[in-house]
């Protein structure tokens, strides 16, 4: 019986919360990997930090490109009929709530950075602004259960982490950067996405060795972090005609080119993060400064951002969805403080190896307790399933 | 002889005993040689405190005696705010009678500077993070601990592998080892920089953070300082271990360091004048690839 056949499919749906197998491979892989980094780099540490630099770039730079690609792949989803980006008012409110929880997260990142006087930590302020998808998707599906304040929080975790994500690309160069050659090379790569796509090719391999490759080595040479090499690609492949919802389980009789690059990419992506969470989440408990705290101080700063930046977006015209109150909307901005894997990440674009990042990375997982802030927060407002 | 007589005669002699050790414990304890090459250590330093001017005055007493012309920066060289004024009050004015007589600081950088301060022109960096200078027969590697990338790696096996004099010595802020209570090894760091020192036969290392001073026993062959209290102290830090050959952590310290030839000497000096280590170290021909 294969992973892909529909009983096994439908089980795994009943698992728990009816989420993608995407998102239940998450909740395995990384803290899989995180707690085997943490164990190791605190009883062998030179082997450890020998480990974790010969393969930083194999995970971080090409093997996460793949996370990135099925991230990319719910949210290209999002924009077909019945998807949460369908139309631009539906996003508006979100994306306008994400740049006040970034703006806000950012400045209290660096006014502690500021008063801590680690000074170092300044060129890390990227991190500041990133919010774990997968990781609020499954804490707030636990607190809201299916409800539209979901969706809403989801599109606020893409918008900042793609505002992060483009600070990352313009303002931390990687290497020894040629933009033209960069830009050259991603317009054939495009250019190829595009032409395959109007061929017809359904074939996501052809996608990925051609198109893929040629924007990997556009990224990389024009000084963009190769990660989101995929991101420009994968809303070339074929596609269903409806969205199912974000990281929701694709139908079992989907046959589309996205479903099957997911269905493939799933079990290897779970490798990829099991690896991520193996290489960057190795931190020594001892000898760290309060610099670690960074992090999780933007993190605390997030709600405040999100809920004044809606605050001047609903008295502006927008308006919240359906059933998202302004209870729903605070512990929606205390669920987007987890950062994890989008912190490590961005932490690990930013900084160079050295004790910095290792503040930083810490600082990143701390920001787990985000989770338990959130479901107080839900307690306390009785939202969600403590409405009862 | 009364008993009271006898107390007197006693305290007397205390007195003159106290007096010599502590007349002693302020001397030289270096060779200083004409034509040798002298430097002092600082690590932690830029607090604006007065132990910070307590240890910058006992510098200046000791470079009477000691005509050292450059002194050395182990990074945290100016804690908190990063201005102008603060450059002056927890620099300029500490180091006002060394810098007056000529002395130049050589600085590498911690994790509480600004990195913009590279650029101060009283450092000496060149507007770098790491840097290399070399004097007589040494040559000095100014490294950057907080952030290492593969650029500073190759630009360190390079100058490392292309350097013709007799001493390497290497400096920067995270000590590869340390038996600080409160930091220790910065191990991350160490799997970077020490196989480039043992296979290109760098001598000795010094490194600040933890605030204590201590040296320790040879690592594969390099010779490791950490002195991070002239400015700053946790007394009481150190966690001695097999690799403690010295430590002391009850007050602020600097290193006095003379190379002649193949020894180098050095003094561990207290903010009270007091030497608390010193020794020599011989430099082992290595072979260096």
């Amino acid at each position: 019986m294969s992973r892909h056949d529909p009983a096994v499919l439908s089980r795994r749906r009943r698992i728990a919360l009816r989420v993608s197998g995407f998102v239940l491979d998450y909740l395995i892989a990384l803290p899989v990997g995180c707690a085997t980094a943490m164990l190791w780099a605190n009883t062998l540490p030179d082997s450890y930090f020998r480990f974790a630099h010969a393969t930083t770039f194999l995970v971080n730079d090409i093997g996460i490109v793949f996370f990135f690609a099925l991230i990319t792949k719910e949210v290209a989803e999002a924009t077909l009929p019945g998807g949460a980006l369908h139309s631009w008012r539906r996003a508006a409110l979100p994306v306008a709530a994400a740049i006040g929880g970034v703006v806000v997260s950012i400045a209290c990142y660096l006014a502690f950075v500021q008063y801590v006087g680690e000074h170092m930590l300044k060129a890390g302020w990227v991190a500041a602004c990133a919010i774990d998808i997968p990781g609020c998707y499954i804490i707030a599906r636990l607190i809201f259960g299916r409800h539209p304040a979901v969706p809403f929080l989801l599109l606020l975790s893409i918008s900042a982490d793609a505002i992060g994500l483009a600070c990352v690309a313009v303002v931390h160069p990687v290497g020894d950067a040629h933009p033209a050659i960069g830009l050259g090379l991603m317009a054939v790569a495009v250019g190829a996405a595009a032409a395959l796509r109007h061929g017809g090719v359904k074939n996501f391999w052809l996608y990925l060795l051609g198109p893929g490759t040629l924007s990997w080595w556009a990224l990389f040479l024009g000084g963009v972090h190769p990660a989101l090499a995929l991101v420009p690609i994968v809303p070339f492949f074929p596609h269903g005609l409806r969205d199912r919802g974000l990281l929701v389980e694709p139908a079992p009789q989907a046959h589309d080119t996205l479903t099957l690059f997911e269905r493939w990419w799933r079990l290897p992506v779970e490798g990829v993060l099991l690896l991520f969470g193996l290489v960057n989440a190795g931190v020594p408990f001892h000898g760290l400064e309060e610099g670690t705290w960074a992090i999780p101080i933007a993190a605390l700063g997030r709600p405040i951002g999100i809920v004044a930046a809606a605050g001047v977006a609903i008295a502006a015209g927008l308006h919240l969805p359906r059933r998202v109150g302004w209870r729903e909307l605070v512990v929606v901005g205390c669920t987007a403080s987890i950062g994890l894997v989008f912190a490590l990440f961005f932490a690990t674009a930013m900084m160079p190896l050295g004790p910095v990042l290792l503040e930083m990375k810490m600082g990143a997982l701390l920001t787990i307790a985000g989770g338990g802030l959130a479901f107080a927060m839900a307690r306390l407002l009785r939202v969600g399933r403590f409405a009862r | 002889m009364d008993r009271k007589c006898a107390t007197r005669l006693l305290t007397t002699l205390l007195l003159v005993i106290s007096a010599w050790w502590s007349v002693t414990a302020q001397e030289l304890a270096l060779p200083s040689a004409p034509n040798s090459v002298k430097f002092a250590v600082i690590g932690d330093a830029g607090t604006g405190d007065s132990p910070q001017y307590d240890v910058a005055n006992q510098m200046a007493r000791f470079h009477a005696k000691f005509p050292f012309d450059r002194v050395i920066m182990l990074g945290d060289n100016i804690y908190g705010g990063q201005g102008q004024l603060d450059l002056i009050r927890k620099f300029s004015q500490p180091y006002k009678a060394l810098l007056d007589r000529g002395v130049k600081f050589y600085a590498s950088l911690g994790n509480h500077d600004d990195p913009a301060n590279r650029r101060y022109p009283l450092w000496n960096m060149g507007g770098e993070l790491y840097y290399s200078y070399a004097t007589k027969n040494i040559r000095f590697f100014a490294l950057d601990s907080n952030q290492v990338d593969r650029k500073e790696l190759t630009w360190l096996e390079n100058g490392l592998k292309s350097s013709q004099e007799e001493w390497k010595i290497c400096y920067f802020h995270h000590p590869l080892y340390s038996d600080g209570g409160t930091h220790g090894s910065s191990v991350d760091v160490r799997v970077l920089f020490e196989p480039l020192f043992v296979t290109y036969g760098v001598n000795v290392v010094f490194a600040g953070h933890d605030h204590i001073y201590e040296r320790l026993t040879p690592q594969k062959g390099i010779h490791y300082f950490v002195e991070g209290a002239s400015g700053q102290l946790r007394k009481g830090d150190t966690r001695r271990s097999a690799m403690t050959a010295k430590a002391f952590d009850q007050d602020m310290s600097f290193i006095l360091v003379e190379i002649d030839g193949n020894q180098l000497s050095f003094q561990v000096v207290s903010r009270t004048g007091t030497t608390v280590d010193s020794g020599t170290i011989q430099r082992q021909v290595r072979s260096a690839r």
